[in-house]
Order: structure tokens, then C-alpha cells, then sequence
């Protein structure tokens, strides 16, 4: 119950924390646009953005390390791809294969990824995965004239979350009751282990039903209905928000801006 | 007040129906039992109280709404708040008090009015400072708190708990009654199905279930004093009024429509002091 997920919320008040979610996704949002777009210089400016928004979220460089950790191989094969299979001039004389242009691909493309993980692990460290709901909620408010059942997606992503661990206690639950009666879910190849968790597979699925049934019928007895509805938080940009989002928007611009200078 | 009248339901029509002219009426403000065997139809029962299940023959009507009436459905779900059986299924927030927001969030209340009902609910069955907990995190008494919380903000009359104390252990039982007693005092009806009867003394009124009929239904006192009727349908009665009955089918005289443990006593003790019976 206690396993870190990846970018798991880190509670806390930091000046990142308080900041409106909406704030925050949008930042996240177009800072992805600009890291995907950057070159030497526009990477140095964005990393050291990236720094300075990690200190200020009080987040500690072993949270975030530990949110990178996972995706290391990832890193290191990209790297390695875009390094050994990049045309250009050698590096080496005697290695052809190794170019400056591969060299400058290799950095560029995983400096990428590192940093677009670790601005969307800022993100989810530091707001609540109910808060990160709801300001996607609001975000995507303007489309439901479009058809968009802004309010339905919301309360869908939030009874997923919700029933995450409650499933996977299930699976654990079911996996001990069927190792009590002799099954084996320890050895074997990855294949067949793969064949004994269909065993499971079946009854969560049916379980999932059984429990979706009357999830409905709880939620129908406490009024649910389709359409809008209200919230005990609802969000409301403060001055501090609205400064924000301009000094990121503004920031970003002056980053995409540094390519038409004549440097 | 809620009022069944003649209900007969099947779920399906090919078999015996599950409710066969079940009548029943419960004013506001009473604290009343619901109990029977196993597919008795008690959950059947109350699941028509809130308009979850709308009787096939007879009709049922909260403060004069039929439930018939698609159109008054929202306002008698809002009166009859229901408790379901499995906390993890009915819990539906990330957070408590998010959790607990939900139903005045569906009555389309301002944010300040939901945060006053969430505090005050949180607060009625002693759970607030849980209110930034996450859901998976509580024992199973709490979740079944959390779950009565979420149906208190609505600010309904009536609360239907359908076997409120399975699987709870005796501390979690002891706060999840203390909760129904705390209710009733507020003046809001509880309408408690169970299987223990031990928890029913206290009951303003129990009603007992068999086979879709409603087979008695009175004082706690006049229903257990009938424990032979009980026994028939595969029900049993309070620990200390199976000891007097037993008392009884030894000879001593005991009266048998004892409820508590302090009434028991003291007809024990009368009946050593005076010496009289064949009590060994």
C-alpha cells in the first residue's frame, strides 16, 4: 500500500503547490511545445526554468532522480540510437560511426525526454490527483457546446483513480486464496507464469462488473445524474495565478523568441 | 413518512416473486429493524424506498411522492438516503470529504453550502479530521462511517442502512450504532436492516421478514416474546431472552419479554431471593 508510484503526489505548500492546477497543466503544456522545439541555447534557458521551478516546489533532487530512475534504460537507448546511427562527420577517424552530429542528436533528444518527465513530474508531485481532475474539468469546459460531457470524463477519470488500489488489493487477495489451494505463481518461465495470472484475470473481470453494478446503483441513490454539477472546491484564479500563467506565457515566448536573434 | 402499499416485486418473471404484498408504513423520526432470514426480501424491500426498484403491483410513496413518478425520483433520493452493505462499492471520491461531497455536488449546491454539509456530516459520525484521507486508507468501520457521512450531506429524513455491521469488528460496530442512535436523536428516521439481534433492542419498532411477507411487526419486546415464531423461520432472539426462554422451559418463572442484560438480572435475582421455580 505504500509503493511510490511514478510522479506520486507529495503533499505540501509550497508556492508550486498553491498555484491553480489549470495554472499548472497549461504551463506543463507549453513548456512540452518549447522542449520539443529547443535548440543548445533554448535547452540551457529551459533547464535552468526546470530548476528553478524544482526548488521552488520544495521537491527534494532524490524524489525527482527516483521519478527519472525507472525510465533510465529508455534514456540510454535513445541516446545511444541517435548517437551510433546518426550521418555526419566522424568523431574519430578510425570509428565512422561515431559523429559530431550523432553526438549533438544524442544530447538534444534525451535532454528532451528527461526534461519533459520531469516538468510532468512536477506537475502531478505537486498537485492532488483530485485537483488535477477538476482543473482538467474546467479546462476542458469550453468544449461541452461541442458535445464534450466534460463533467461525465471527470467523474470517470476519478473513480478510476479511486479504484486503483482497491482492485489491486483484490488481485492480491485472490492470487494468496488460490496460493492457499496449491497454485504456484512463483516459478516457471515468463510464459508460464503469464498462464497461471489468467486464472485471475477471469474473476477480476467479473468481480469489476459486480462491483460497477452497484457503484451505479449507489451513485443513482445520491442523486447522480448526467450533466453539470457542483463542486466543494470550485477553482478560481487568484492574482498570484494570473501572474503566474503570464510570466510562464511570457517566459516561453522570449525562449521561442531567442532563435530569431542574431547570435 | 414512507408507505408501502401491497408491493409485490420479481426480478424475474418467470419465478416467485421476492416481495408478495408487503405493506409497511414508517413515520418520520422512528428507529425501526428490519430483519429475516437470508432472501427474505428485506434489501428488496428497502431498495424501493428510494426509488432504486420500482414495485411491479402496489405502490410506494415518500411524504406523498410516488415512486412511480420518474420526475420525483431526485427528491425522494434526496429524503431516503441509502446505505449499501459494501462500503468499497459505494465510496466514490478520491478523497473523504470529497467523497462526501458528492450528493449535495449532484443537488447542484454552491460551493460554501457543500463545504458547511461536508464539515457538519464529517462531524455527525466523528470523522472529520479523516476528511483529506484517502478512502483506501480506512479500516472498514470508518469506510462504513464515510459512506453514512456522504448520505447525511444530502439532509435526507431518512436513512436506510442495509446490514451496516457485517464484517466490522465489535469496536467498529459499537461506533457505527452509536451513529444510528445519534441520528435518531436528530430526528431522522433510521430504518436498519440486520441479521444480529442484538443490535435491534433499542429498536422503536422491529419488523419481521419471511418469504416477501411481512410476518410481524411491533415493539422489539412483543417480537421477541414470540420466539417460537422466530425459531420457525430461522431467526434467533437476544442472548438474555434465549436464557430466559430456556429458564422458562425449565420451570422457573421468568418472564419472557426481557431485552437487557440489567432486566435479566434482575428477574435472576428475584427469582434466587425468593427461592421460588426449580432453578438449580
Amino acid at each position: 500500500m505504500t509503493t511510490l508510484h511514478l510522479g506520486q503526489y507529495v503533499p505540501g505548500y509550497s508556492p508550486v503547490h498553491r498555484l491553480d492546477p489549470r495554472v499548472k497543466i497549461l504551463s506543463v503544456l507549453l513548456l512540452s511545445i518549447v522542449i520539443l522545439n529547443a535548440g543548445a541555447v533554448e535547452s540551457l534557458v529551459v533547464t535552468t526554468f526546470l530548476l528553478a521551478a524544482v526548488s521552488l516546489s520544495g521537491l527534494s533532487a532524490g524524489r525527482i532522480a527516483a521519478a527519472l530512475k525507472p525510465l533510465a534504460w529508455f534514456f540510454a537507448i535513445l541516446f545511444c540510437l541517435h548517437f551510433f546511427f546518426t550521418d555526419g562527420h566522424p568523431i574519430f577517424s578510425a570509428l565512422p560511426a561515431v559523429t559530431y552530429e550523432g553526438l549533438d542528436r544524442g544530447v538534444t533528444v534525451t535532454w528532451q525526454f528527461v526534461a519533459l518527465v520531469v516538468s510532468a513530474a512536477v506537475l502531478t508531485m505537486t498537485t492532488a490527483p483530485s485537483e488535477l481532475v477538476g482543473g482538467s474539468e474546467k479546462l476542458l469546459r469550453p468544449f461541452n457546446r461541442f458535445g464534450l460531457p466534460s463533467h461525465d470524463i471527470a467523474i470517470m477519470v476519478s473513480i478510476a483513480l479511486r479504484f486503483v488500489p482497491v482492485l489491486l488489493e483484490e488481485v492480491e487477495r485472490m492470487k494468496e486464496a488460490q496460493v492457499a489451494r496449491g497454485a504456484d505463481f512463483a516459478s516457471g518461465g515468463l510464459v508460464r507464469r503469464l498462464k497461471k495470472m489468467a486464472s485471475l484475470v477471469i474473476p477480476l473481470i467479473l468481480g469489476t462488473f459486480r462491483r460497477a453494478d452497484e457503484l451505479a446503483l449507489a451513485m443513482e441513490g445520491r442523486g447522480y445524474h448526467r450533466g453539470p454539477r457542483t463542486y466543494l472546491r470550485e477553482l478560481k484564479f487568484t492574482r498570484v495565478d494570473y501572474a503566474a500563467l503570464f510570466a510562464v506565457v511570457a517566459f516561453l515566448i522570449g525562449v521561442e523568441a531567442i532563435r530569431f536573434l542574431p547570435l | 413518512m414512507i408507505q408501502a402499499v401491497e408491493i409485490i416485486y420479481r426480478y424475474d418473471s418467470k419465478e416467485a416473486p421476492v416481495l408478495e404484498h408487503a405493506s409497511l408504513e414508517i413515520p418520520e423520526g422512528q428507529y425501526v429493524a428490519i430483519i429475516g432470514p437470508n432472501g427474505c426480501g428485506k434489501t428488496t424491500l428497502v431498495k424501493h424506498f428510494n426509488a432504486l426498484l420500482v414495485p411491479q403491483e402496489g405502490e410506494v410513496f415518500v411524504d406523498g411522492l410516488s415512486t412511480k413518478d420518474p420526475k420525483a425520483h431526485r427528491e425522494i433520493r434526496r429524503r431516503v438516503g441509502m446505505v449499501f452493505q459494501n462500503p468499497d462499492n459505494q465510496i466514490v471520491g478520491m478523497t473523504v470529504e470529497e467523497d462526501v461531497a458528492f450528493g449535495p455536488g449532484n443537488l447542484g449546491l454552491a460551493p460554501a453550502e457543500i463545504r458547511g454539509r461536508v464539515g457538519v456530516a464529517l462531524e455527525t459520525v466523528g470523522m472529520l479530521r479523516f476528511a483529506k484521507r484517502v478512502p483506501h486508507s480506512l479500516s472498514g468501520g470508518e469506510k462504513r462511517l464515510v459512506a453514512i457521512a456522504g448520505v447525511l450531506a444530502m439532509k435526507p429524513a431518512y436513512v436506510v442502512l442495509d446490514e451496516p455491521t457485517s464484517y466490522l469488528d465489535p469496536a467498529g460496530r459499537e461506533r457505527v450504532l452509536n451513529v444510528l442512535g445519534d441520528l435518531k436523536q436528530e430526528g431522522i428516521s433510521v430504518i436498519h436492516v440486520t441479521h444480529n439481534m442484538d443490535e435491534i433492542v433499542d429498536a422503536d419498532r422491529v419488523v419481521v421478514m419471511s418469504g416477501g411477507r411481512i410476518l410481524r411487526d411491533g415493539a422489539p419486546r412483543d417480537v421477541f416474546r414470540e420466539a417460537d415464531v422466530l425459531r420457525a423461520v430461522g431467526l434467533s432472539t437476544p442472548q438474555v431472552t434465549e436464557l430466559m426462554w430456556r429458564l422458562r422451559a425449565q420451570g422457573c418463572g421468568v418472564r419472557q419479554d426481557v431485552l437487557s442484560v440489567e432486566e435479566a438480572f434482575l428477574e435472576i435475582s428475584a427469582l434466587i431471593g425468593t427461592g421460588t421455580g426449580g432453578g438449580r
